[in-house]
């Protein structure tokens, strides 16, 4: 949590952002039918389905104009304008650019490339050793230059990636091969350990730290994967190359 | 009688878990996994229990139960190990624990602490447990009477007073947090009349957000997150031999393990008020009733067992409101409900007549694993430590891989992924400019009970009001909600504390 300055100049516009959302949970409400009949029911306004929501929305403002008015009285004009001033500043870009900001982006990039481009296109079993072999060696080996080089060589193959299904060179390589995404994901993870491998070659506790990264990115996925998918019986969210080396194992169908 | 046939039915059920293998293995495996999960600083119980929900979703409900109460048992008690041997808290829970707790093992007291604080969790679990057996029949009857402007003011007083009491900031914030949370339970078909209420077209969106996924990313993500982007790092633990603690040191501080006991039922009652609160409140009163609390904060050992004991009766208090009310007591007890409800046990008024036996059968969970707690600690305290070692970046990605497939495995639905991931963004935000998350659970949760219940009183009353000035239940309900919301009004601070002046010159204390 920041301190107590810097939070109430942040309260300035989370305050503001949670009225104007408010506002709009309002305005959203005052659409749904409230005396007019819906479903082939007569409404009267107690029963309708506004009635919440327009509660809600309407604290939601309430509040939020509150914690505005709450900072404003704490920081003053000053503070918005100093807060303002910061954000169109040159010192933002630097703000932005603090190794604890870039580890926050690395972070965030990892999680929703996981879970919104590789999660429902790549075999689950893959998708997660490459995103456990980035995210891995990319915190545990604690360097933030390595960090840095890692996350751009991760963003490229993330490009790259966004391209192929993009493009539809995925359906075009399906009837030439099976699996092409979960080859490509294949590719990257060897790749990507080559790469990361090189970065600490030189350094032995690294190099240490690495062999362990790369041990628990490839056996944590099996593990989860085997109990969810055999003990627990849950599906995949995709199943490709892997869940089928896997189905022809545990089900001997060779 | 009517005792008599309860304890039997108690202890048929106690025994039945213990007699079957399975239920053991999972007992003590939950237990375990539990105090590793508070151990390892960066990891909670509610974290534990959110991610266990899915393994636990093919199980019989039974089973289950055991698994996510022992791991709930489990993971409150665990914190204390980091607290008192790096003095870092395992979990928020053992907060308290680690102001006297790391001093002792700085003395080379450390297993003594251990020792100590794994008995008075016991004790606190089991005591919890009878409160559990007999408080419930009576909320039970007495919620009976409720009618639907209750149940609406009781969901309102959960959100309001969990706001109040778990904002780190302004009290306003736990509001925010709260109405946020009703906000999100406010997306899908409305209960009485279907309209697809902030649908935008959105077929997944129609029935409703998914609770449990949204629980996990609530809970995990901003934990990730953190951790990660702090650079967390773990101390050096402190070494210790003998852990079994002297009979004479715990019976001289029985008076002080009920005491903290009692406190922390007392607010694991309260709803969605955590066990951290309930560590600080009798870490606080056990040093205000010392003869000597100068020794507080130096190695004292009442400290260490006032913090541990209530933490954990705090599980068994949680309990009464979820079962009974359908209120989740703490944030790793709306994670039960969300499993509960998954298991197709919805706990309210009603759980006593559509399961008869289901409080029974969460007192001997919590009996059994708070027993198994007590053998778990005692004889792997020092292998469990080794886990302190591991850095949390290791584990930290592949948490957020069990949060992933944990979220996508309930309803095996990918959307509840593009639910889960955002809801922890959002939520790690705001956790930042210090908004509670706990409100905002407890809101999801209740948001359909309080929705449906204040459109059904007003369909009964015709539109009317006055039930609730009628009716003194839900009238006295008001009256704490309206003293709730005014006590933080500034003039109502204002004039407090001019009649405390006042009055403290009345008796010649003027602190001038």
């Amino acid at each position: 949590m920041m301190d107590k300055d810097k939070l109430r100049k942040a309260d300035l516009f989370s305050g503001g952002i949670i009225f104007l959302l408010g506002l709009y949970i309002v305005s959203q409400s005052l659409q749904m039918p409230m005396k007019d009949s819906w479903g082939g029911v007569q409404n009267v306004w107690y029963v309708s389905p506004a009635i919440f929501p327009l509660f809600v929305g309407a604290m939601i403002m309430v509040l939020g104009g509150f914690l505005v008015r709450v900072a404003f009285k704490s920081v003053g004009l000053k503070g918005l304008t100093d807060v303002t001033g910061f954000l169109f500043s040159p010192q933002m870009t630097l703000f932005l650019k603090q190794a604890q900001n870039l580890r926050f982006f690395a972070i965030l990039t990892l999680l929703l490339s996981f879970v919104f481009i590789m999660i429902p296109r790549i075999d689950f079993f893959l998708a997660a050793v490459l995103f456990l072999v980035v995210f891995i060696p990319m915190f545990y080996l604690d360097d933030h230059g390595l960090l840095k080089k890692m996350l751009m060589v991760y963003l490229g193959q993330m490009a790259v990636l966004i391209l192929f299904f993009i493009t539809g060179l995925n359906t075009g390589l399906e009837s030439l091969m099976g699996y092409p995404g979960d080859i490509l994901v294949l590719f990257f993870i060897v790749t990507f350990a080559v790469f990361a491998f090189s970065l600490v070659r030189r350094d032995e506790l690294k190099r240490k730290k690495f062999r362990t990264c790369m041990i628990l990115a490839v056996m944590t996925p099996i593990l989860i994967g085997v109990i969810f998918k055999y003990l627990l019986m849950v599906p995949m969210p995709f199943e490709g190359m892997f869940v089928a080396l896997t189905d022809a194992i545990w089900y001997f169908e060779f | 009688m009517v005792l008599l046939e309860r304890m039997g039915s108690f202890f048929e059920i106690a025994l039945g878990i213990v007699s079957d293998p399975t239920s053991l293995a999972i007992l003590f495996g939950s237990v375990l996994l539990g105090i590793i999960f508070g151990a390892m600083p960066g990891l909670t119980s509610t974290l534990g229990v959110a991610l266990l929900t899915a393994l636990t979703y093919s199980m019989d409900t039974p089973l289950a139960m055991v698994c996510l109460l022992s791991i709930y048992v489990g993971g409150t008690y665990g914190g204390s190990y980091a607290a008192i041997l790096i003095n870092i808290p395992g979990t928020a829970a053992a907060a308290a624990t680690a102001l006297d707790g790391y001093p002792l093992a700085c003395k080379g007291e450390g297993g003594r602490a251990i020792g100590l604080t794994t008995t008075s969790s016991a004790i606190g679990t089991a005591m919890s447990m009878l409160f559990v057996v007999s408080i419930s029949p009576l909320i039970s009857k007495f919620a009976l009477q409720f009618t639907s402007f209750e149940f609406f003011l009781l969901a309102f007083f959960g959100i309001l007073i969990s706001g109040s009491l778990t904002s780190p900031d302004l009290v306003i914030k736990g509001w925010i947090a709260g109405f946020l949370g009703l906000f999100l339970a406010c997306i899908g078909r409305d209960q009485l009349q279907f309209f697809p209420r902030f649908t935008y077209g959105i077929s997944d969106l129609e029935s409703g957000i998914e609770v449990v996924p949204v629980l996990i990313g609530a809970f995990g993500i901003p934990q990730i997150i953190s951790v990660l982007k702090d650079k967390f790092q773990m101390g050096k633990a402190q070494k210790f031999q003998r852990i079994l603690p002297e009979l004479g040191t715990v019976i001289r501080n029985i008076p002080a393990i009920i005491r903290s006991a009692f406190i922390g039922v007392g607010i694991g009652a309260v709803p969605g008020i955590g066990e951290d609160i309930a560590g600080w409140v009798s870490y606080g009163t056990a040093k205000n009733t010392s003869k000597h609390p100068e020794t507080f904060g130096k190695g004292e050992l009442q400290g260490v067992i006032a913090s541990e004991t209530a933490n954990n009766a705090c599980v068994g208090g949680a309990m009464i409101p979820l079962l009974n009310l359908g209120i989740p007591g703490s944030p790793p007890a709306a994670m039960l409900l969300g499993a509960l409800m998954l298991h197709g046990v919805t706990p309210g008024p009603m759980i006593t007549f559509e399961h008869p036996t289901f409080i029974m059968e969460v007192a001997a969970i919590l009996l059994l694993a708070s027993m198994a707690m007590w053998v778990t600690g005692m004889l792997l305290a020092k292998q469990v430590v080794k886990i302190l070692r591991i850095p949390t970046q290791i584990f930290m990605p592949i948490i957020g891989v069990l949060c992933i497939i944990g979220s996508y495995s309930l309803g095996l639905n990918i959307f509840n992924l593009y639910l889960m991931l955002p809801v922890g963004i959002v939520c790690y935000f705001l956790t930042e400019m210090g908004y509670p998350i706990a409100p905002l659970v407890i809101g999801v949760i209740l948001g359909p009970m309080a929705d449906e219940n204040v459109r059904r009183a007003l369909m009964v009353s015709q539109g009317s009001f006055m039930p609730v000035f009628q009716r003194p239940v839900a009238l006295i309900l008001f009256l704490i909600i309206v003293w709730t919301v005014v006590s933080q009004l500034p003039w109502y601070k204002r004039k407090m504390a001019g009649i405390k002046l006042a009055f403290l010159n009345k008796i010649g204390l003027n602190p001038k």
